[in-house]
């Protein structure tokens, strides 16, 4: 898991173009929207879902869907190793 | 000079018609246009789109075309729906008289660019298609095709852009810069803005259902409309046929996301309130709003927020069309006007197709019935924020006096031209916000925050934006991963960054500029019509500040394309602004 968490980590800063933030910076269990964490927002929130799409086979219907695991980085890893098909 | 503006011909092709005729009946049978993609070609079928039941070449034998040619069906769409207004105006001496044609698209020929992508980058024989991909071209070639000699300008401000088309051209009207205005607008589908809207997850798998508690957003639909705009006093001297009068407009930025609307619907609401005040009518005059109603759910709660702050607990009766022709995005402002035009001929309301259950505390629309329409409204609010709100009535409005002309003047003047200046922009804008911006926003951004500073200004009135290419960085990655990794996984950033409005936009955004905000593309003269507009503003004392910005940048494959094309490659990234202000 721990492994995980740095890849989606890497992975995040990536495409999100997060250029000052390093991944040991980023709490895993910090809240990803809002002020109090990483501050991402709805964009991201659909390029987060395009990620777990390409790189872990795992696609979502609906945004409010999404919304329930993209809490934080601990709470995406976990679902991503539960559900990955890739 | 006069100030009643009439409508002297329409013309309209969608999926419910390609004439005036046809989409009345459809209207009438409350038969919808959408269904299963028939021209279009993507993975993603099964999404309903509403497409114009004619192929390429049933619209090139229609207008006489050789069927080997080349064109757009952008261009197609606005040359059949152009004709059929020109005919029915009636107007035997356009060669004598000041022709403006003004349309409003933001695909332009992008079907042309991504079905010959990869044949132009390798072969010079496909080169000439890029000189059509912007959307100047293809309102020149709309013209070229009627063979009419007009001048041409083109709206570029999403959804709401043939909406402004025709408020841009009644005002050129009032001042006497045009006789006749053909204005309007057309967009056909594309794989690249029906795959962007797809990433944006607003794309119902289902028949779109605009104001009901279940909808789940909107299907794409393409065709074209224009209205033939003239003088009152003009059309009575040549005995012309009017089919009503534009009463009145607003043009708002609702200054809040690229592609959501605010909860309150600021933008709407302002841009309905001055199409209330210029048309001098008040809201209890107002009997049928063909809402903007996408099916999204943001969008119809935005827009029922803003309706109710209009009208209170006596909403008019109202309806989205959007359940018969799919969101035709660009064309939709002009497309729904011309179905205003045909509800108020024929004494009736269309019915908002799909409705069945309420939005809690959302308006409800009316499922079609029969009434009297003295004065409609129809709204149209794009990405960025760009509201637009029309008023049509059946009858003359009221005169209006026209102010002295007020003197104007330049206040400020920036120009961006170097990367090494862009760096700059962290002075502007925080480091998660420059996370998502290319070098245009870049250069856009440091130039108008600049020029407002010099000019001690906070926030301009209005925003006038000027760009031949637009958003081309954005648009070129988003349409390359297309083409070469498939209709799957794209970037919804990308591609919310790729429409030309971004640019302007994006500067409403940071400044809370709910005022005037409008996109010129056309060429080397998009700078011309943006200070045309300007300059109008300020004379007519419609704002007391304008920021006039124009904004272009190449980008490694387009760049390299034009170059191959013109010989020279557009500069890498160009941004020049002008505050213009009142002066004494």
């Amino acid at each position: 898991m721990e492994n995980l968490i740095n890849t989606l980590k890497e992975q995040i800063i990536d495409v999100l173009n997060l250029e000052e933030i390093t991944a040991e910076e980023i709490d895993a269990a910090a809240p990803i929207f809002g002020d109090n964490g990483l501050g991402l927002d709805s964009i991201d929130a659909l390029e987060l879902i395009v990620l777990l799409e390409k790189n872990y086979g795992i696609r979502f219907s609906d945004p409010s869907e999404a919304k329930q695991v993209f809490v934080s980085i601990a709470t995406m890893a976990e679902y991503i190793s539960k559900n990955r098909t890739k | 000079m006069e100030s009643s503006i009439v409508i002297t011909g329409s013309g309209i092709i969608s999926a419910i018609g390609c004439n005036k005729e046809t989409v009345l009946q459809s209207l009438l049978n409350k038969q919808t246009g959408i269904g299963s993609m028939k021209h279009l070609e993507s993975i993603h079928s099964h999404l309903p789109v509403g497409e114009v039941q004619f192929s390429n070449n049933e619209m090139k034998e229609l207008l006489g075309i050789d069927q080997s040619k080349i064109i757009s069906r952008n261009v197609l769409l606005g040359a059949l729906a152009t004709q059929e207004a020109l005919l029915e105006s009636k107007i035997t001496d356009l060669d004598t008289k000041k022709v403006v044609f003004i349309s409003g698209t933001t695909v332009g020929g992008m079907d042309i660019t991504e079905t010959y992508f990869s044949d132009m980058l390798q072969d010079d024989k496909y080169l000439p298609y890029i000189g059509s991909h912007d959307c100047g071209t293809s309102s020149t070639e709309i013209m070229q095709l009627c063979g009419i000699s007009a001048q041409v300008c083109t709206i570029s401000t999403a959804c709401s852009s043939a909406l402004n088309a025709m408020i841009v051209g009644a005002e050129m009207l009032k001042r006497g810069e045009a006789d006749i205005v053909i204005a309007g607008g057309c967009e056909s589908l594309s794989k690249f803005h029906f795959n962007g809207f797809n990433t944006l997850m607003i794309l119902d798998s289902e028949n779109c259902r605009p104001f009901d508690a279940t909808r789940a957003g909107i299907n794409l639909g393409e065709g074209a409309a224009y209205v033939v705009l003239e003088r009152a006093q003009d059309a009575e001297d040549r005995n012309a046929i009017v089919h009503g009068y534009i009463a009145g407009y607003g043009n708002r930025c609702d200054a809040y996301h690229q592609t959501a609307t605010s909860e309150n619907g600021e933008g709407a609401y302002l841009a309905m309130l001055d199409a209330l005040k210029t048309s001098g009518l008040s809201s209890q005059d107002i009997d049928y709003i063909n809402a903007h109603g996408t099916g999204t759910g943001n969008n119809d709660q935005s827009e029922s927020v803003a309706l109710q702050r209009i009208f209170g607990s006596k909403v008019p009766k109202l309806s989205s069309t959007k359940g018969f022709t799919g969101h035709t995005t660009s064309a939709s402002g002009s497309i729904e006007t011309v179905i205003c035009l045909l509800a108020m001929k024929h004494n009736f309301i269309p019915a908002n197709l799909g409705w069945n259950t309420p939005i809690p505390d959302g308006v409800v629309p009316s499922i079609g019935e029969e009434a009297q329409l003295e004065n409609v409204i129809c709204n149209s609010f794009g990405f960025g924020g760009n509201c637009s709100s029309l008023i049509l009535s059946k009858n003359k409005p009221a005169a209006k006096a026209v102010g002295e002309k007020r003197k104007w003047q330049v206040a400020a003047e920036v120009e961006i031209t170097q990367d090494s200046d862009l760096s700059r922009v962290k002075e502007y804008v925080s480091a998660m916000e420059a996370r998502r911006m290319g070098k245009l926003l870049k250069a856009a951004t440091i130039a108008s925050q600049d020029a407002l500073k010099i000019a001690g200004i906070e926030k301009p009135d209005a925003i006038v934006t000027a760009t031949a290419l637009g958003m081309m960085e954005t648009s070129e990655k988003f349409l390359n991963s297309m083409i070469v990794d498939g209709e799957s996984s794209l970037s919804p950033t990308l591609f919310m960054q790729s429409t030309h409005n971004t640019i302007g936009s994006s500067i409403a955004i940071r400044n809370k500029c709910y005022g005037y905000n409008i996109t010129y593309t056309q060429g080397d003269e998009s700078l011309e019509w943006a200070m045309r507009d300007a300059i109008r503003l300020i004379e007519n004392g419609q704002a007391e500040s304008v920021l006039v910005g124009c904004y272009d940048e190449s980008a490694p494959i387009f760049g390299g394309l034009l170059k191959r094309l013109n010989g020279k490659e557009p500069a890498n990234v160009y941004s020049k602004c002008l505050i213009l202000t009142a002066a004494n």
